[in-house]
């Protein structure tokens, strides 16, 4: 036991020292942040005359809800009369104003409205002002011929309750699944388990390629090693994911609040809420990293003992890009349709289920039943696969030359 | 580390055999080490010395006769008393060497900080101490093997075993490390090693076992091999006539340079040659028993040992039938 901490311990700290896992637990958030708030700041020099705007409205009835609109989304609006263009021209090229609207009966028409200023106001708030003028026009519309409508809700997306007819299927009672949110949380699963999992691949070879193999296995038993060496790894995953969230957390609290107060037209928090999974989603994604994890990592160890080069290991690892193919190219269809027989069988595997079975869950809910069968589906898996591996990693951990032929392999596993 | 609750003979093989495949690696080998000997493990490469050690470290399973290390099986757990720098010994190239040298310690059972004073003491012996915090790839290979040999002794072993300690190193560093052997030695720490290098193994061991081809050759006392490999051969310096060498004791005169060799008939007594000449009253500078090297007596049991056949690529198949 100590000396399984011992290994544990000297993978986690000399990992976690590297330049390398600092560049990217640290640096790829920072990068990724920097690439939105850069920009953002860089333009916060020239906002104050850019921000404030003149309205002149020829159509006489768009003025009034224009003005409050525009005034939501970040610029200071002053309405000028028509006829007092030429005054605001002089006072945009002198620079105390940014630009100003005129809006007339093509506003009504089609949406069309022309800016006049020295410098255009941005792809973005051109959006958003494109956006006021748009609704405001077709309130207008409207209201000429008595429709009473949400436009708000409309210019939304709209929005869809879900209620499923089948009793068992009701675990939850959440509106529409955020599609993207799943999408990008299964992908990150299939990522970061491959990432770590090849890791202990590496890290066993360079023992071996290294030949501190010998020295090792005389003080602890090679299973226990292999054990170490993945739970290392695997604490090495661990702390990465909680950098991130903890970065996340603190963009979402800190960063957003203040990214929206410099630029209120990029605000929209339901979408952003809607986006993150919920806390029994998280809970799942780190149980599923978890077995997922530690079934590929075990594959990838007994790959890491049997081969004695880095090549070797390449062409080893074949195999089990086989094994991943499926959960990436089911992907999308299950997302689709969580509730296919073909998705429920293919979702209790254990080589897919880390991200099929995240995909499901985060696309409509599906029974406590199913999420119970497939996660100890995996576990079982991963009791499994670590007993085969650690038979295949003790004798080829002190093997060098040849790689073994299948039929080897199944000796060793059955003899050692 | 405390050597209470070790029993028995630090080492004792009884009929040990290990085949990979058809090869016969080990073949129903003895082997009994006493408590402080220095025992040398020798033989051409390839003829099973690796496989031995292998197993009396229990990372290699015998498959058939017994292995006891003081006393019990071979294992993790009676491995924390013994000091094991294998042939092929590696470090961890990014590590850091003070680093390296804890974590080995730990790993033999001892407690951080101790590791820690026990790895500066040793750096500081061997001139390393300004590299402690350097990456074990920027050393010197001769300081790599250095280091190695701090992390086998780090946690004062009873027993050394030591799988071809000299290879590789530097006519230097080959005599600080048997420096080092000596010392523990006089600690009366058990040591074994295999070399194939027969200058050292006449240097330091106590007792020899020669084996070739996988089989035991020859095991015993090296004072007392010497003794009886001398094979009667006379070196002989002496004026005057050379008749007085002549007689029924005298296989077989040569004269070689300046001296002159006798080869004695099985048995004969050097005594009469010597009285003869005393009577003829010849001047005699030197009479002098030649005792064999321990270079000519492994070549007389197995052949020249640099040339040994290798028969077992020394790591291929090394992991068949490995510890449970």
């Amino acid at each position: 036991m100590k000396t399984l901490l011992t290994i544990l311990r000297r993978e986690y700290l000399q990992r976690v020292k590297s330049r390398w896992f600092l560049v990217s637990t640290f640096a790829a958030p920072l990068l990724f942040v920097g690439v939105a708030v850069v920009p953002i700041i860089v333009e916060m020099g020239r906002e104050e005359a850019q921000r404030s705007i003149a309205l002149v409205d020829r159509t006489g009835v768009l003025a009034g809800r224009v003005e409050p609109r525009l005034e939501e989304v970040g610029f200071t609006v002053e309405v000028a009369p028509p006829g007092s263009e030429d005054s605001l021209r002089v006072q945009a090229l002198e620079g105390n104003l940014g630009g100003y609207l005129v809006l007339d009966e093509d506003a009504l028409a089609r949406g069309h409205l022309t800016y006049y200023g020295p410098r255009g106001p941005g792809a973005i708030r051109g959006m958003s002002i494109r956006g006021v003028v748009v609704q405001s026009a077709l309130e207008v519309r409207l209201a000429e011929v008595g429709a009473e409508v949400d436009l708000e809700a409309l210019f939304a997306g709209g929005s869809m309750d879900l209620r499923l007819l089948q009793e068992e299927a009701r675990g939850t009672t959440e509106d529409e699944p955020e599609f993207i949110g799943v999408f990008v949380g299964a992908m990150m699963l299939y990522m970061v388990i491959l990432m770590y999992a090849a890791a202990v691949m590496r890290a066993t070879l360079e023992e071996k390629t290294s030949r501190i193999v010998e020295i090792l296995v005389s003080s602890i038993r090679p299973s226990q090693l292999m054990l170490g060496k993945i739970l290392g790894v695997g604490s090495v995953g661990l702390t990465q994911l909680a950098v991130w969230v903890l970065c996340g957390v603190l963009a979402f609290s800190l960063g957003l609040p203040a990214l929206f107060a410099s630029r209120p037209e990029l605000a929209n928090p339901e979408a952003i809420a809607q986006a993150l999974p919920g806390v029994g989603l998280l809970a799942l994604f780190v149980t599923l990293f978890l077995g997922g994890y530690f079934l590929y990592a075990a594959l990838y160890a007994a790959v890491g003992a049997m081969c004695s080069t880095e090549e070797e290991a390449q062409q080893a690892q074949f195999p089990i890009i086989f094994l991943l193919f499926p959960p990436i190219l089911l992907l999308m269809p299950i997302m689709e349709d969580p509730h296919a027989p073909w998705a429920v069988i293919t979702s209790m595997v254990p080589f897919f289920s880390p991200v099929l079975l995240y995909a499901r869950a985060g696309a409509g809910e599906i029974p406590f039943w199913q999420i119970g069968a497939s996660l100890s589906f995996l576990y079982l898996g991963v009791w499994g696969m670590a007993w085969v591996a650690g038979r295949i990693y003790r004798v080829g951990i002190l093997m060098q030359g040849k790689r073994p032929t299948v039929p080897e392999l199944w000796r060793w596993v059955r003899e050692a | 580390m405390s050597s209470s609750g070790l029993n028995g003979l630090p080492i004792r093989l009884e009929g040990v055999t290990k085949r990979f495949g058809t090869h016969t690696a080990v073949s129903s080998l003895d082997l009994e080490i006493p408590k402080g000997t220095v025992y040398g493990l020798l033989g051409p490469n390839g003829s099973g010395k690796t496989t031995t050690i292998r197993i009396i470290m229990g990372i290699l399973l015998a498959d058939e006769g017994k292995v006891e290390l003081f006393g019990g099986p071979p294992g993790i757990k009676q491995n924390a008393y013994v000091g094991y720098l294998p042939e092929e010994r590696g470090l961890y190239r990014k590590m850091k060497v003070r680093e390296f040298l804890i974590f080995l310690g730990e790993l033999r059972g001892l407690g951080r900080s101790e590791a820690q004073k026990k790895a500066m003491d040793w750096l500081d012996r061997l001139d390393l101490t300004a590299w402690a915090e350097k990456r074990s790839r920027d050393l010197s290979k001769g300081m790599q093997q250095k280091v190695q040999f701090i992390g086998t002794v780090l946690h004062d072993p009873e027993v050394l075993i030591l799988d071809e300690p000299f290879s590789g190193l530097d006519p230097i560093n080959q005599e600080v490390l048997e420096g080092i052997v000596r010392e523990f030695q006089a600690r009366g720490t058990t040591i074994l090693f295999s070399t194939h290098l027969m200058d050292h193994a006449e240097r330091l061991c106590e007792r020899v076992c020669l084996i070739s081809k996988a089989r035991k050759v020859l095991d015993s006392d090296l004072k007392e091999l010497k003794r009886r490999e001398r094979k009667g051969l006379v070196a002989v310096e002496f004026e005057g006539d050379d008749d007085w060498l002549r007689g029924p004791e005298v296989l077989e005169i040569q004269e070689v340079g300046d001296e002159t060799h006798l080869r004695l008939r099985d048995g004969a007594d050097h005594q009469a040659i010597l009285r003869r000449g005393v009577a003829a009253g010849v001047r005699i500078d030197r009479f002098d028993l030649v005792e064999p090297r321990l270079h000519e007596i492994f070549v007389r049991h197995a052949g020249e040992p640099e040339k040994g056949e290798s028969l077992e690529p020394s790591w291929v198949g090394a992991g068949e039938g490995a510890r449970p």
